[in-house]
């Protein structure tokens, strides 16, 4: 039986752009660069977590033990000790030689001896400072409390001075602020890789030959869009597993707070790299089509890669003023918007205005670079050899 | 649109800059017949068959199949198979198949089972989950005619399909392309070797510098040139000169001589002035290969 028959009814088949997509998630995962490289990035996050907890030890709770008459200030230390921003653990010590002994073994990082009044404090080879002041405090507390004042009144003559800001910081806290800036960060470098992905795809296709059945099957800019669409799940699946091992290396290691990140600024940041992802890799697979051999596609897609780091400086040009002209209006423009309106949205609270129109541009401007790309690709396509001149390709 | 028509290429003109590619060029292919396509490098062919696929626009000129202008969707149905061949070198066999059948509007399972039934045709049933790549260069071309019929397509245009194939290949794939055209289909493809194409077409066009210089069969192509007569003739001096107007000598052998007969003259005067020589042992009418035929025709259109 013929297949012509079977095909006719039709009404089965799937869109092009979702079976060119499939293809590409489909080859890319069985691929072993893929493979590869995804247990590279992941050793290579938790490596970098795992020496950065061990580098900044420091952040661990300092230990401290306390023995003889000394142990009756354990409950007012960590009271002040926590007051003062500093964390720390008390213990008990029946033998101060012991102590002492652990102290130079590293097991105990300050040993406090002596009388509740009087106590004497050892260290290896430094004191914290704020750990130093909170034992002066609570042994200052002691002896007022010994010199007969009732704990209310210590506890009003030992009050921190209130400190009243004029100027109070914005709500969205500082570590917030680094964290998503970190990750836009990250993304943006991501999504670099993965424009040039895109790139070598599209050459790939030009130098192999099959462009020429392709094209007579499918609409370009579909091609197009179902190449950038997959190399898109496959990069999104890839830093989905990078992150998530990461985000449990955070969490074992302890280096710092995942709440910091909170979940809306990482959606926030994703969102934005999902459109930063779908402009720059329809600009690249436009400017690849031009090109024919792999070695050439580094020199073809620089300009692309110049105007991602530009978009990238601007961030620490704008980051100062995220309220002044340059930040606002370079904002809205596509090639800067992914990064630059994430970077502001988790600084300040940008108005609803500017946040949807630097969207809908945005999503415009993909709209129109697809077919500004289809066209360059199908013009392009069946050039081998020498360089295709942009304004030749557009025109046809 | 269905199978059983006419594919029309209709004054089609390319230029690149300067350069004629296709210059007012009109031909047909018929439901159920092969067509070959020849010419000398560079004479068009392939741009031709490249703007009836709709890679490339024509500046002038249109493609019709069964009377209405080539649509994208209709292109569709064109199986095509390229002159640069073209599947991904690391993609297995039958995915790339099955993907190129879902392409052109196959389901999955159509595409799945027609991948296979093409992969067993071939004899590459044992290869299907090998990387393209794998594959001698022979079985690579089959797979790239694989490609171009797994989704059953209307019309065939094939660009040098049977270029570094081995005796047995050509067989095969000689085969495949009549079953094609038997079934109701147009089938176009290109080639050099002028035997094949031959033995294996029910016409010919010719192409020289963008233009149709000739077409039709192979035997009205004959009828369009001059007719040709063999003699043996062991008596005749080496400077024998027949003396009959419109019959001139091509090459000689020995004591056999080829005659070329301007339109109109009777050979029968050839004769008598062969036997004037003394005993003619052959006496034949040779018909000039499609080879010859070429030459004639592309001098005669360069002159």
């Amino acid at each position: 039986m013929n297949a012509r028959s079977l095909s006719l009814g039709g009404a089965h088949h799937l869109p092009a752009t979702f079976l060119v997509a499939r293809r590409e998630v489909r080859m890319r995962m069985r691929s072993r660069v893929f493979v590869g490289g995804t247990i590279v990035m992941t050793v290579l996050v938790v490596v970098g977590i795992v020496a950065a907890s061990l580098l900044a030890g420091k952040t661990n709770p300092v230990r401290v033990g306390f023995s003889g008459g000394s142990q009756a200030l354990e409950r007012s230390f960590t009271a002040t000790a926590a007051s003062l921003g500093a964390s720390v653990t008390v213990s008990d010590i029946a033998d101060v030689t012991a102590g002492k002994a652990q102290v130079t073994a590293g097991t105990l990082d300050v040993l406090v001896t002596g009388s509740s009044t009087a106590p004497t404090a050892v260290a290896k080879e430094a004191m914290p400072s704020n750990v130093e002041s909170a034992l002066s405090l609570a042994a200052e507390a002691a002896r007022l409390s010994d010199a007969g004042l009732s704990p209310a009144a210590v506890t009003s003559a030992m009050a921190l001075v209130p400190v009243q800001l004029l100027q109070p910081p914005n709500p969205k806290d500082n570590e917030n602020l680094f964290a998503s800036l970190a990750l836009g960060i990250l993304l943006w470098i991501a999504l670099g890789q993965y424009g040039n992905m895109v790139a070598q795809g599209v050459v790939e296709e030009k130098a192999t030959r099959i462009m020429e059945i392709l094209l007579a099957t499918i609409q370009p800019s579909r091609l197009l869009a179902g190449k950038v669409i997959g190399i898109g799940l496959v990069g999104l699946l890839q830093l989905t597993i990078v992150g998530a091992a990461a985000l449990v290396a955070v969490h074992v290691t302890n280096v710092a707070a995942i709440p910091a990140l909170g979940v809306a600024s990482i959606l926030g940041d994703i969102f934005w790299f999902l459109l930063g992802f779908l402009f720059y890799a329809t600009a690249y697979a436009a400017v690849a089509s031009l090109v024919s051999r792999q070695e050439e596609v580094q020199s073809a897609v620089a300009p692309i890669g110049i105007l991602q780091i530009a978009a990238y400086l601007l961030v620490y040009a704008a980051l100062p003023n995220p309220t002044g002209p340059l930040a606002t209006v370079c904002s809205l423009l596509p090639p800067f918007a992914p990064i630059l309106m994430a970077v502001r949205m988790a600084d300040i609270d940008v108005p609803f205005w500017q946040v949807g129109l630097a969207i809908a541009l945005t999503v415009a401007s993909i709209v129109g670079l697809t077919w500004l790309a289809g066209r360059i690709y199908a013009n392009a396509a069946m050039r081998l050899g020498t360089r295709v001149r942009f304004m030749d390709a557009f025109r046809g | 649109m269905a199978a059983g028509t006419v594919l029309e290429i209709d004054h089609i003109s390319k230029r690149y800059g300067d350069v004629v590619a296709v210059e007012d060029l009109s031909f047909d292919v018929r439901a159920g017949e092969l067509f070959g396509f020849v010419g000398r490098n560079g004479a068009g062919k392939t741009t031709t068959m490249r703007i009836v696929l709709g890679v490339l626009s024509a500046d002038v000129g249109e493609v019709r199949f069964g009377g209405t202008p080539l649509t994208f969707d209709s292109r569709r149905r064109i199986g095509y198979m390229p002159e640069e061949r073209g599947l991904y070198p690391k993609m297995r066999v039958a995915d790339q198949l099955r993907y190129l059948g879902e392409l052109h509007g196959m389901t999955d399972a159509d595409a799945r089972a027609s991948a296979q039934r093409w992969l067993d045709r071939f004899g590459l049933a044992e290869r299907r989950n090998d990387e393209l790549q794998a594959l001698s260069l022979g079985n690579q071309q089959r797979i790239q005619l694989a490609a171009a019929l797994v989704f059953g397509p209307d019309v065939l245009v094939l660009d040098e399909p049977f270029a570094g194939l081995d005796p047995l290949a050509v067989d095969v794939m000689s085969a495949v392309l009549r079953e094609q055209a038997d079934a109701g289909i147009p089938v176009i493809f290109s080639s050099h070797e002028l035997e094949l194409v031959e033995r294996v077409c029910d016409r010919v066009g010719i192409i020289d510098r963008g233009k149709l210089v000739a077409s039709g069969t192979v035997d009205e192509l004959r009828a369009g040139g001059h007719e040709r007569r063999r003699v043996d003739v062991p008596r005749a001096a080496d400077d024998w000169d027949v003396g009959v107007p419109g019959v001139r000598l091509v090459e000689s052998d020995g004591s056999r001589r080829l005659f070329e007969l301007d339109p109109g003259v009777d050979d029968q005067a050839l004769l008598q002035a062969a036997l004037a020589t003394g005993p003619v042992r052959a006496f034949e009418r040779v018909e000039p290969s499609l080879g010859e035929l070429f030459r004639t025709v592309i001098e005669e259109a360069g002159a």
